[in-house]
């Protein structure tokens, strides 16, 4: 008899009303859990709207950092263990900015605005440049090397920037300028279910920037190239690529959604200390692996459910089990469909 | 008193060091403001107390060690200090440490040497009492030596009763929610006040808890299911290094605005910048008497003001390490009488630091027991007010804000005698 077939294999093959088992069993928990949320809906919809806005605002903030995972794992397929770290380092450069020009919270002016406006772009490109070294000096020379050599670089990366913001501030908070619009003018009821021009600016934001790497990387020529990159990379050398440009340029727009996003979180937030990347990069890494690990729209999708999760769950459920539930989703997703909602996108081997 | 003794800056010779120099020395967080502020009170004690002719004809030297690592407290850098100080024989006893943690490192360096430890602002509990839920015991600290430490403050155990009693009596809210942080210190001090609010006739609607490396910065969802659970207040176990402020900043986000309430992990100024923009209307205790409140205080305070001006100088502490100093001071003159005149050893101070009855303080009159708890249990209650004045900010005794809000301050509300409550 064919005893060679693993259980495994047997199950994946099981067939169940034409779908195989393991997308039934996928869509019997994606059914039950919609099922239960829009119960929720039904009983109580300020509080479920309420939890949403929250969630989309979270996650809006882990889809701008897993975008950066996802990037680097379709080129190169490495997992950048530093990103989150990169994320936290934004968004204390940024503080650093804002204090050194003696930002006012109380009395905000129009040189204050200014300011503000100008630190998006000057952090993204320090922290581009510092991920783009990052690549050159960690990930580069390995290349070639077997493929856990890299993964171990990119843990060594992430202690050593998290080292570097603990040598800068110790342990303690770090306070970030409240600067957005609040107050009695930016908030408002809307059937119940409180907004704050806080909540509305992160996701506004968000949504600008990733349609802008859409765009980017759907309609410019480098964005062509590193498309190319991710799907065959000798290929991609021989039709006159420069890898290691489009290499660098990957790592620098990942860190340049970073930057913005640690930014928006320092905003948003207004506190953060040196360990932050920890949790915030374990969050997006797992909804990179949601939507499809190298899958740029699948991140951004991933980092938005996992926000969502997250709100829901500290909401309905309790915050102790908040943690279980993300990476029970993340075993469940690697189980049922390995390749995450929307498909891995990785160079065919 | 000792009051009436004219302060003389900067006299640095006098008719005091006939007989010679006892050192007393100090393990504080000096690169913290509170650190600092009880250092400033320790130095004010110890010129006062020379000027006045030293102890017996003794000078008292005092020298301040720092705990610092990285701008925080650090037991490690504490228990290296304690080393220092016994590997000199002038040393005869110290103040501190400011944290807990230290005390717990320091206590079995410090115990087999007899070398007394006053401290002015360890509140947890088991450092002296061995309670169920002590994850170490006092015992074992000492490993068998007489008690060498002692504390000016009282401990956490009653303040969360004394909240929840403020809350319920004074504030009448019957219905909260508690947050805390799972640490030994948030765990503690929430579930003595959830037992307390509950005993008094209250509602706990909701009891969460978060890790700090797991939550982030993101409570709203927690707030969110706190205020639909019908809480009128909020109440939170933890610490201003764990977060614990911040969900004060995200109730703005919800649109709710009830008090929120705490031990004093949060009557601190990180907390006031935690909040960023909600800071008025937090309530926090701290363990002892606000020494504005004291009788007789007053013009300790006025002199010490004048001798340290700077805005930062005078803490929330300040006074209990004025008081812990003379008390040790206290000790040394009693043991020198023991030896006859002579300098005294390590352990005549240990055993008449144990006897101090009826110590006449700034923070008040008040005995030790065996274990090295004070008599004065008091719990006072302290409420953020913003928009303070200038002149309010300086002569503050609670910590103002550092970032957001530099004029909003802990200000003292009122304070429960737990020594006489109960007896």
């Amino acid at each position: 008899m064919a005893t060679s077939v693993s259980a495994l294999t047997r199950i994946r093959s099981a067939r169940l009303a034409g779908m195989s088992f393991t997308d039934y069993g996928f869509y019997v928990l994606c059914g039950t859990a919609i099922v239960l949320l829009a119960t929720q809906a039904v009983i109580d919809p300020r509080t479920f709207f309420q939890v949403l806005d929250f969630g989309i605002a979270d996650g809006a903030i882990y889809a701008l950092v897993a975008l950066g995972y996802t990037m680097v794992y379709g080129i190169i397929e490495l997992i950048n263990f530093a990103h989150g770290d990169i994320f936290t380092l934004s968004a204390v450069i940024g503080s650093a900015i804002l204090g050194f020009f003696a930002v006012n919270e109380s009395s905000f002016s129009l040189a204050d605005l200014l300011t503000l406006l100008l630190v998006f772009p000057v952090v993204m490109l320090i922290i581009g440049g510092i991920n783009v070294t990052i690549e050159r000096v960690a990930y580069r020379p390995l290349r070639n090397a077997p493929r856990l050599a890299p993964l171990i670089t990119a843990i060594g990366m992430s202690f050593t920037v998290e080292g570097v913001m603990y040598l800068w501030h110790g342990s303690a908070i770090i306070h970030f300028p409240d600067l957005l619009p609040h107050g009695a003018g930016f908030q408002t009821y809307i059937g119940g279910v409180f907004f704050t021009f806080k909540d509305v600016f992160v996701i506004v934001a968000a949504v600008i920037l990733v349609s802008l790497l859409a765009v980017f990387i759907n309609g410019s020529k480098l964005g062509k190239a590193m498309r190319a990159t991710a799907q065959d990379r000798d290929a991609a050398q021989l039709m006159g690529i420069d890898i290691n440009r489009t290499i660098s340029a990957t790592f620098f727009i990942g860190a340049v959604l970073a930057a913005a996003g640690g930014i928006i979180y320092g905003l948003y937030f207004n506190n953060l200390d040196y360990h932050l990347g920890f949790s915030v990069g374990l969050i997006a890494f797992t909804a990179a692996v949601f939507g499809g690990i190298g899958n740029i729209p699948g991140a951004a999708l991933g980092g938005l459910l996992i926000g969502l999760v997250k709100a829901f769950s500290d909401n309905y459920i309790g915050s102790r089990w908040t943690h279980i539930i993300v990476f029970s989703i993340l075993i469940a997703v690697l189980v049922f469909r390995p390749t995450g909602l929307l498909g891995m996108r990785v160079p065919e081997k | 008193m000792a009051t009436l003794v004219a302060f003389a800056c900067g006299s640095s010779s006098g008719p005091a060091g006939s007989k010679g120099t006892i050192k007393i020395g100090s393990d504080l967080p000096v690169c913290t403001v509170g650190g600092q502020a009880v250092q400033n009170g320790i130095q004010f004690a110890v010129n006062q107390k020379n000027a006045a002719g030293g102890v017996n004809g003794y000078t008292i030297a005092f020298q301040g060690f720092d705990d610092c690592r990285q701008g925080s407290y650090n037991a490690d850098a504490g228990v290296e200090n304690v080393q220092r100080m016994l590997g000199d024989s002038k040393f005869l006893g110290m103040i501190g440490p400011y944290n807990s943690a230290v005390a717990k490192a320091e206590i079995p360096i410090a115990a087999p040497q007899h070398f007394v430890m006053i401290s002015p602002s360890n509140t947890n509990p088991c450092l002296t009492k061995d309670l169920p839920t002590c994850s170490y015991h006092p015992q074992d600290l000492r490993a068998g030596n007489a008690n060498n430490y002692w504390r000016v403050v009282t401990t956490d155990d009653y303040q969360g009763p004394a909240m929840a009693d403020y809350i319920y009596k004074q504030l009448t809210i019957t219905n909260v929610a508690i947050l805390d942080d799972s640490t030994v210190f948030g765990v503690g001090i929430a579930g003595a006040f959830e037992t307390e609010f509950k005993k008094l006739g209250g509602t706990v609607a909701k009891h969460s808890e978060y890790k700090k490396d797991q939550q982030g910065s993101d409570f709203k969802s927690i707030l969110l299911s706190f205020k639909n659970a019908g809480a009128k207040a909020v109440y939170v176990g933890g610490t201003d290094d764990q977060n614990i402020c911040i969900p004060r900043a995200q109730m703005k986000q919800l649109g709710w605005d009830v008090p929120f309430t705490g031990g004093d992990g949060i009557e601190t100024t990180d907390c006031i910048d935690q909040a960023t923009g909600n800071e008025a209307g937090i309530y926090a205790t701290s363990a002892g008497a606000d020494a504005t409140q004291v009788p007789g205080a007053a013009q300790t305070i006025a002199d010490f003001r004048k001798a340290f001006p700077g805005p930062n100088d005078f803490g929330g502490y300040t006074m209990q390490g004025y008081d812990a100093t003379n008390a040790l001071m206290a000790a040394i003159g009693r043991a020198i009488n023991a030896a006859n005149g002579g300098t005294p050893t390590r352990d005549q101070v240990r055993s008449e630091m144990a006897k101090t009855k009826g110590f006449v303080g700034v923070i008040g009159t008040y005995d030790f027991d065996e274990k090295g708890d004070t008599s004065l249990k008091i719990v006072s209650i302290y409420i953020v007010n913003g928009k303070l004045s200038a002149d309010q900010v300086k002569n503050s005794t609670g910590v103002c804000g550092s970032k957001t809000a530099k004029d909003a301050c802990f200000v003292w509300k009122t304070q429960f005698d737990f020594a006489k409550l109960s007896s």
